[in-house]
């Protein structure tokens, strides 16, 4: 995998939200599973132009659902991880553990 | 869910201000948007349902924004240039105008002043209307980024005007020459105002009434 298609910060997050969720994940739940976990506020427009991106480089696959009543009789897109948006998150995961192995307390640095 | 919140419906002026920033045919967006602010009215109380409604809407035109130019930098800029260009030559054609009148019936202003004062105001309308020519034009070339690539534009000519007016200042040290300002970004807005038609003529989403 060249270097440019590493995950930056925010997609990582995402990658990982999209894991957890599995089938569930789509705008709403997304972006609240990051609120809760990270416990910063994040925008619908901000997850969207991530996993637009996402797509774009294939690591995520989306699909549209029908139009609901309680989304004003909007549809939802769901997405999902790809077997290559898998392997772009194990690179990462390797990366930053391999990074941070024998730091142990990382706080004592501050 | 209250029955207070089943019937409540989101800020339409947020719901517009996102649409005009959406892909065409894509009510994603706006569905979460709207999703949750159902579900924040029913817990947490409409008031508090719609100010995060409005930083949500805010923050997503923004996001939107940028995403715009990050799928299309090289088409976005090109309308934005061709649009900058055609700026030159249109909001020209006023000044044309006035020049010519004023040249024809010399005679006729000299005792008419008043008129001629009309005339001037005048012209000043018809640069709003050749800013609105303008806007459409971008808009029409950039198809689906109309708002990414006319609100470009709108902000090179408010900072154009912007550094221009603060130079002038600093120069003759009179501050009121910034009141200026206000004319010279309305033509700005104008731009923008035409690129909001044609992105409402392109997508029937980003009418008002639609949220």
């Amino acid at each position: 995998m060249a270097g440019r298609d590493y995950l930056g910060e925010f997609e990582h997050i995402i990658m990982l939200a999209l894991l957890r969720l599995e089938d569930r994940a789509y705008g709403v739940t997304v972006r609240q599973e990051i609120e809760l976990r990270t416990k910063r506020e994040v925008s619908i427009g901000a997850v969207y132009a991530t996993l637009d991106r996402l797509e774009k480089k294939g690591y995520v696959k989306s699909r549209r659902s029908d139009p609901t009543p309680e989304r004003g009789g909007r549809s939802k897109r769901f997405f999902r991880v790809t077997a290559q948006g898998v392997t772009a998150v194990n690179q990462i995961q390797r990366a930053l553990s391999s990074m941070s192995e024998g730091l142990g307390m990382i706080g004592s640095y501050s | 869910m209250t029955s207070q919140a089943r019937f409540v419906q989101p800020p339409r002026f947020a719901t517009w201000l996102v649409n005009l920033f959406t892909v065409p045919q894509d009510d994603s967006i706006v569905g979460d948007l709207f999703e949750e602010f159902r579900n924040l009215a029913s817990r947490s109380g409409v008031g508090f349902a719609r100010r995060w409604y409005w930083r949500q809407a805010v923050k997503t035109a923004a996001s939107l924004f940028t995403l715009g130019w990050l799928a299309a930098p090289w088409s976005t800029a090109a309308a934005v240039l061709g649009g900058f260009l055609l700026a030159g030559y249109v909001n020209g054609l006023p000044d044309k105008a006035l020049s010519v009148a004023t040249d024809r019936y010399l005679l006729y202003w000299s005792s008419h002043f008043q008129a001629y004062l009309w005339l001037l105001r005048g012209m000043l309308i018809g640069h709003i209307f050749a800013s609105l020519f303008v806007g459409s034009m971008v808009a029409l070339a950039a198809k689906g980024r109309e708002m990414v690539a006319t609100m470009t534009l709108a902000l090179i000519f408010c900072a154009m005007a912007g550094i221009g007016c603060l130079w002038l200042v600093a120069k003759t040290g009179e501050i009121a020459s910034l009141s200026g300002l206000l004319w010279y970004w309305a033509d700005p807005l104008a731009i923008v105002v035409g690129g909001i038609i044609v992105r409402r003529r392109r997508s029937p989403m980003t009418a008002v009434g639609s949220a």
